[in-house]
């Protein structure tokens, strides 16, 4: 886990991505993962990311409150989506005399910075330990679900079709398109990993919703 | 209105004893207080209740916070207790998604009675949103979600659902 990282622009917009349907970055209450996160960012994020941006200036309230807030800090790749590492690197982590260190006091700069350090570097060892020999294959779907007719309930069939749920199967963008007598399709992106996840098996499943689902069809099929 | 008035009691860990009845076509809540005192009206009676229980915050602490708690409290009753239309639902999600865009409360960082009553005020509306509709007032989702889990507050009511399918666009 982790953001990728979050000294660059890009690590940004993975928490923003993150955080659109949360307020916290773990759970629903503040805790020490928010301050991990926090501490880990240089500075308010830009207004562009205005998730972030919300999380950050919400978090920034409970500056007095830090120490008292539940849980443990841990490292950054304890944190944020599964798929994503963290790269927030030690290197850049300078301590600099102009950097405004918002929450630590001047005694207690010296051993934090030290333990965050020591921290963030086992954190990387660890990932890189781990870390998965080849690039996971993945490919995008696009699929063209027919419903059986005109009165077909086209929302409750995207739902059905929505709770399909598996290991390396995430559900993107949708929309309907009509293809004559009234009759409208729905035509879904996802993305797969392809030793996890086939069409055969989004076939079996889809159909299986025998009530609102005729047939369905891979309309486009594209490898990332 | 009286059941809503429950739950909050309940959430505000109230003892039982105060007494509750209807008034007019449009069944508006009266309290009567065990000292005598004969209360109208559903704001009325929950900033009350807030009162009794002793947890002022929740109605806001500075004098800004306080504006806007009564803002949305005074919101729930014109708008989303008096219009109903499909059109006066769109209008109420679209004002709350860009409102709650910088915030994580209606307040901005504290939990306030506004979250609570609109949170009640909202449920039946949210309940039956569809996975689309979810995504695109995606900051109403965010907060509604976030209150729901609030201790307390959901009690009896239906949990609602959100589930974000946006496809994940690697990091570049």
């Amino acid at each position: 886990m982790g953001f990728g990282d979050l000294k660059s622009a890009a690590g940004l917009r993975v928490l923003n991505d993150f955080l659109a349907d949360k307020s916290y970055i773990e759970g629903y209450v503040p805790s020490q993962a928010d301050i991990a996160v926090f501490e880990a960012i240089a500075a308010p994020p830009p207004a562009d990311l205005y998730h972030a941006l919300r999380w950050y200036n919400h978090i920034k309230s409970y500056e007095k409150q830090k120490a008292s807030l539940p849980g443990v800090k841990k490292a950054l790749a304890k944190y944020g989506p599964a798929d994503v590492e963290d790269t927030t690197g030690a290197a850049t982590d300078n301590k600099n005399d102009d950097d405004i260190d918002l929450f630590g006091s001047d005694d207690e700069e010296e051993s934090e910075e030290a333990k965050k350090l020591r921290e963030e570097r086992l954190a990387q060892y660890e990932s890189k330990k781990s870390k998965k020999p080849a690039v996971v294959a993945k490919s995008s779907i696009l699929l063209d679900v027919k419903p059986w007719d005109d009165e077909t309930d086209m929302a409750k069939l995207e739902e059905c079709v929505r709770s399909i749920q598996a290991d390396g199967l995430v559900w993107g963008s949708s929309k309907l398109v009509p293809v004559g007598y009234g009759i409208k399709k729905l035509q879904i992106q996802c993305v797969v990993e392809d030793d996890k996840v086939g069409t055969d098996m989004l076939e079996e499943r889809i159909t299986a919703f025998e009530d609102y689902v005729q047939s369905m069809d891979v309309a486009a099929f594209n490898k990332i | 209105g009286l059941e809503e008035l429950a739950l909050l009691e309940r959430l505000l860990g109230l003892p039982k004893g105060n007494k509750y009845g209807v008034q007019g076509e449009r069944k508006v809540p009266v309290l009567q207080t065990n000292d005598g005192l004969g209360l109208t009206g559903l704001m009325t009676i929950a900033a009350h209740l807030v009162k009794q229980a002793k947890k002022d915050q929740l109605l806001g602490s500075t004098a800004e916070e306080k504006a806007v708690v009564q803002q949305w409290l005074e919101y729930r009753v014109t708008r989303v207790d008096g219009g109903s239309s499909k059109e006066d639902t769109r209008i109420i999600l679209k004002d709350l998604n860009v409102h709650l865009e910088d915030k994580v409360y209606l307040a901005g960082n504290i939990f306030t009675l506004a979250d609570i009553l609109m949170y009640y005020g909202l449920h039946h509306v949210m309940v039956e949103l569809t996975v689309q509709e979810k995504e695109k007032y995606l900051n109403v989702s965010r907060w509604f979600n976030h209150i729901q889990h609030y201790p307390g507050v959901r009690q009896h009511l239906s949990n609602v659902v959100f589930i974000k399918n946006t496809l994940y666009t690697n990091a570049d």
